[in-house]
């Protein structure tokens, strides 16, 4: 589903129109970027976390070489859960 | 920790604020919003959000395994995962903010490995003070060979010298900030005509006391050596009968008393180990340091100094019987005052 269709499912489900939803979603989601990029953990609640992780730097062997390398750290952002959604998931 | 999170309410209420809505209609959206992104992707299986990313579920295969107290075949049912992957934008945004933070913590370490870079700068500042400093102190001490000399002439070049040399010494002492203060004060007054001979004069004072007190001493020691042999010589020349007598007697003494000692038994010859010392062997056959005197008396024929013995030279180590063990006896006391005499 893309986020127009998304959008068009949100309106529909709050009596808000098309635009203000795609409003509200673009606000919505630059609040969440910033307090990412700020090292924040956001609990969406009832659907789960957005976290950025610090993915520690490591030593990897390029096999066609033998070649070391180092993989410098980076950070990811990544998506935790919440039980309940994980579990109503699980079966569809 | 709750630092470190935004909150549903919190969220709630940027939004409102940033939208220009009530925390109401706010808040109706964001739940909306979560049922939502359930229901899709129970329905598509995926659901794409510009700005963030995309919510996908994963199918897991079932797999087979085995039940580990049983060990019985079990399959283990396949479930769908959420998985979530960043848009491309917001991955280097994420990213970006990574290298931000990475820059910090390289700063930070900075700080902590560069002290010397720190203290360079400190020792710039102490520079300056002192720089500034220079120039008062310097006058104090103008004004002293000024009152001596009569020379008030010297004050102003002796002031201007210091704070012109400080820059010169700077590049130098980068490493080493701790000299420095050591070394720029001194500019000042040696720059003056007039401390500067003195202080060389004091330095020259006093080694040639000591020398002077040294030859003393040694002069002394000369006289006292040389007032028994040829005072004895030149009283012998002036009564030689009677010297003869006075010259015998100290001497038959002590002969005498060392005779008196002498070892019956040898426990065993040992040859001395390098960094020992008669100590020490006195220490190992016969539990005590203090009997390293007669170790110098039985090998007194092939050892000059007692302090002083080649490494391997053979120690004849005699045994001692209870009353030789005794210390304070005439006899240990005068073979112990032998061995001094012989250290030297």
């Amino acid at each position: 589903m893309l986020t127009k269709d998304f959008i068009g499912k949100v309106a529909g489900a709050t009596g808000m129109s098309k635009k203000k939803v795609e409003g509200l979603l673009t606000t919505c989601n630059a609040i969440l970027r910033e307090n990412l990029m700020a090292g924040k953990t956001v609990q969406l609640q009832g659907l789960g976390s957005l976290e950025v992780k610090e993915k520690k730097e490591r030593v990897v062997v390029l096999p066609h070489s033998g070649e070391r390398k180092v993989v410098p750290s980076k950070n990811q952002l990544v998506f935790k859960p919440v039980a309940n959604m994980k579990d109503e998931l699980k079966k569809i | 920790m709750a630092d470190n999170k935004l909150s549903w309410t919190e969220l709630r209420r940027a939004l409102a604020h940033r939208a220009g809505v009530n925390e109401k209609e706010a808040n109706a959206f964001l739940n909306a919003l979560n049922a939502q992104l359930v229901d899709a992707l129970k329905q598509d299986k995926q659901v794409k959000i510009n700005g963030l990313g995309m919510f996908k579920l994963q199918a897991v295969a079932p797999r087979k395994s085995v039940n580990v107290t049983t060990g019985e075949q079990i399959t283990i049912d396949g479930y769908n995962k959420i998985a979530f992957v960043p848009e491309a934008g917001v991955k280097e945004l994420i990213e970006s903010a990574s290298t931000q933070t990475n820059d910090y913590m390289k700063k930070a370490k900075k700080q902590a490995v560069d002290p010397i870079q720190k203290l360079g700068e400190q020792a710039d500042e102490i520079k300056d003070i002192l720089g500034d400093l220079g120039q008062n102190p310097a006058a104090p001490v103008a004004e002293v060979p000024a009152v001596e000399e009569a020379a008030p002439a010297v004050e102003a070049p002796a002031a201007e010298v210091p704070a012109a040399e400080v820059p010169v010494a700077e590049p130098a002492p980068v490493y080493t900030p701790a000299p420095e203060p050591v070394y720029i004060p001194e500019p000042a007054p040696a720059d003056e005509p007039a401390p500067a001979p003195k202080k060389k004069e004091s330095h020259f004072m006093r080694d040639t006391l000591i020398c002077f007190i040294i030859l003393i001493l040694l002069a002394l020691v000369g006289y006292f050596f040389l007032r028994e042999q040829i005072g004895g010589w030149i009283d012998s020349l002036i009564h030689e009968p009677e010297v003869e007598v006075v010259v015998e007697e100290p001497e038959a003494e002590p002969e005498v008393v060392i005779e008196e000692w002498s070892y019956d038994e040898l426990l065993r010859t040992e040859k001395i180990p390098e960094g020992s010392r008669l100590a020490w062997i006195s220490k190992k056959y016969y539990g005590s340091k203090a009997y390293w005197p007669y170790l110098y008396e039985a090998n007194k024929d092939h050892i000059s100094n007692p302090s002083l013995i080649k490494v391997g030279t053979p120690i004849r180590v005699p045994k001692l019987n209870e009353a030789q063990k005794d210390t304070t006896t005439v006899t240990f006391q005068k073979i112990r005052e032998r061995a001094y005499e012989a250290m030297r």
